[in-house]
């Protein structure tokens, strides 16, 4: 642990009196701890507060410990995960949370999810075990969609009303971001999954659980969850435009989900959409959790199926264990949603 | 006040005397009650209590923001000092009838 403001502790006696200048880089380097909304609101008359301190006792590690301690707690408020209610602004920062949560645990589970859809459109599962695990983990993400959907519609309508306003500038950039990603994702997803031998040519009947051209688009959309990248020379023999789709698609994803958080998070939303916003969330964190058990199921339970199809791996485990975390954080945050802002407290609570 | 009654009733209490920015409040509890509020915590305090409606900064001309109690903030330390005050004359009204301690 270092000092305050992490600068190498001086031996005693022969230690320069640090100046103001110094002083003033020390106080800035430990306020990045907080969030930036915090800054803008706190950040000056915190920094004042900090110089004041540093000038008394240039040296504290417990100074700096108690900062980097609130500030994390700070940024968990703003991010939804922790302290009181805060209202219509913390529903929607615990909202934009899960959005963050729900990106990263579909990117997962979709890759899991395609490369079973994908089996099945040469054989069927032998286990039960991989037979329930696909169903269950099938009707989640149906489920989820048809969540996204309605989600969509109140939250679209209020983002064009908004587009009229005043509140227009402030929604540009993350529709701007979320537009580009998906733009890029369904071109690349669709070139790619085209390219995956014995996908989308079939009749209706003779395609599995689910209809080819979605599992391909699914299993080229998240190509870049692979273990491939701990074997540098099996990638090596990759087409270079594949290699190429599997560092672009990430950043796809990554400006997609990270557009729709911004915008979830910028969105003034009348109380009643934000209650009904609320109410889809649980709802979806649900849905996870259905995938979830349904992906554990198989992971825990299923062996190689007929041809090799639905063998699991330790990229498998790996994922597992992000979806838990994610949906660990998406819980925490939409149960602290609270839609109405808190009563004002005139006494003991 | 709640889980962070600590910070927050010296918090108050200290306001109660009239407005005062961060380093002042911190000096002014280190006076009277012997404790050193980390400026994390103090602030973390502030910040909530401001929430609550219990304080209100005031305008500044320097970067060092006063605050003030507000009469929200005013009768919620007094709820909460009376029933500190009562638990207080019990507890040392049961020490000196059953310890001997004044």
């Amino acid at each position: 642990m270092t000092a305050a403001g992490g600068a190498p502790p001086a031996a005693a006696g022969d230690a320069p009196a640090p100046t103001p200048g110094s002083l003033e880089r020390r106080a800035r380097r430990l306020l990045r701890w907080y969030p930036a909304g915090w800054r803008v609101r706190y950040g000056e008359e915190f920094a004042e507060l900090l110089l004041a301190e540093l000038a008394e006792q240039p040296r504290a590690w417990r100074r700096t410990v108690n900062v980097a301690q609130c500030g994390i707690t700070a940024r968990l408020a703003a991010a939804g995960l922790a302290g009181p209610p805060a209202g219509p602004a913390g529903a929607r920062a615990s909202l934009g949370t899960l959005t963050c949560s729900l990106a990263v645990f579909l990117t997962f589970g979709t890759a899991m999810w395609a490369q079973l859809a994908v089996g099945w459109q040469w054989a069927p599962p032998a286990t039960m075990a991989t037979t329930a695990a696909m169903l269950v983990m099938s009707g989640s993400l149906l489920f989820l969609a048809v969540l996204a959907l309605l989600a969509a519609v109140p939250a679209g309508w209020v983002a064009i009303l908004a587009g009229f306003r005043r509140q227009a500038l402030a929604l540009r950039a993350p529709t701007l971001l979320m537009g580009a990603g998906a733009l890029v994702l369904v071109a690349g997803g669709r070139h790619f999954g085209n390219g995956w031998p014995g996908t989308g040519g079939h009749w209706w009947p003779h395609q599995g659980l689910a209809p080819g051209g979605i599992a391909a688009f699914g299993w080229a959309s998240t190509l870049s969850v692979t273990s491939y990248w701990a074997h540098p020379a099996a990638l090596v023999s990759f087409p270079p435009a594949e290699l190429a789709w599997m560092v672009l698609s990430p950043a796809a994803l990554l400006s997609l989900a990270s557009g729709a958080v911004q915008l979830v998070r910028r969105l003034e939303l009348s109380p009643r959409i934000l209650a009904f916003e609320t109410r889809i969330g649980r709802a979806a964190a649900a849905g996870m959790t259905a995938f979830l058990a349904g992906a554990l199921c198989w992971v825990a339970q299923a062996g190689p199926g007929p041809h090799g199809l639905f063998r699991t791996g330790d990229i498998d485990v790996a994922g597992l264990a992000v979806m838990a975390a994610a949906l660990a954080t998406g819980w925490l945050a939409i149960c602290r949603a609270r839609p109405l802002p808190p009563a004002r407290a005139t006494g003991h609570r | 006040m709640g889980r962070s009654a600590g910070p927050a009733t010296l918090i108050l209490s200290s306001l109660a005397d009239g407005a005062k920015h961060g380093y002042a409040l911190t000096k002014d509890i280190e006076a009277f009650a012997g404790v050193r509020l980390a400026p994390g915590t103090l602030y973390e305090a502030l910040s909530r209590l401001e929430g609550q409606g219990l304080i209100e900064a005031l305008a500044s001309d320097d970067r060092r923001r006063p605050y003030r109690l507000t009469a929200a903030g005013a009768e919620a330390l007094h709820a909460h000092l009376q029933a500190q005050r009562h638990v207080a004359d019990i507890g040392l009204r049961r020490l000196a009838g059953n310890w001997g301690v004044a």
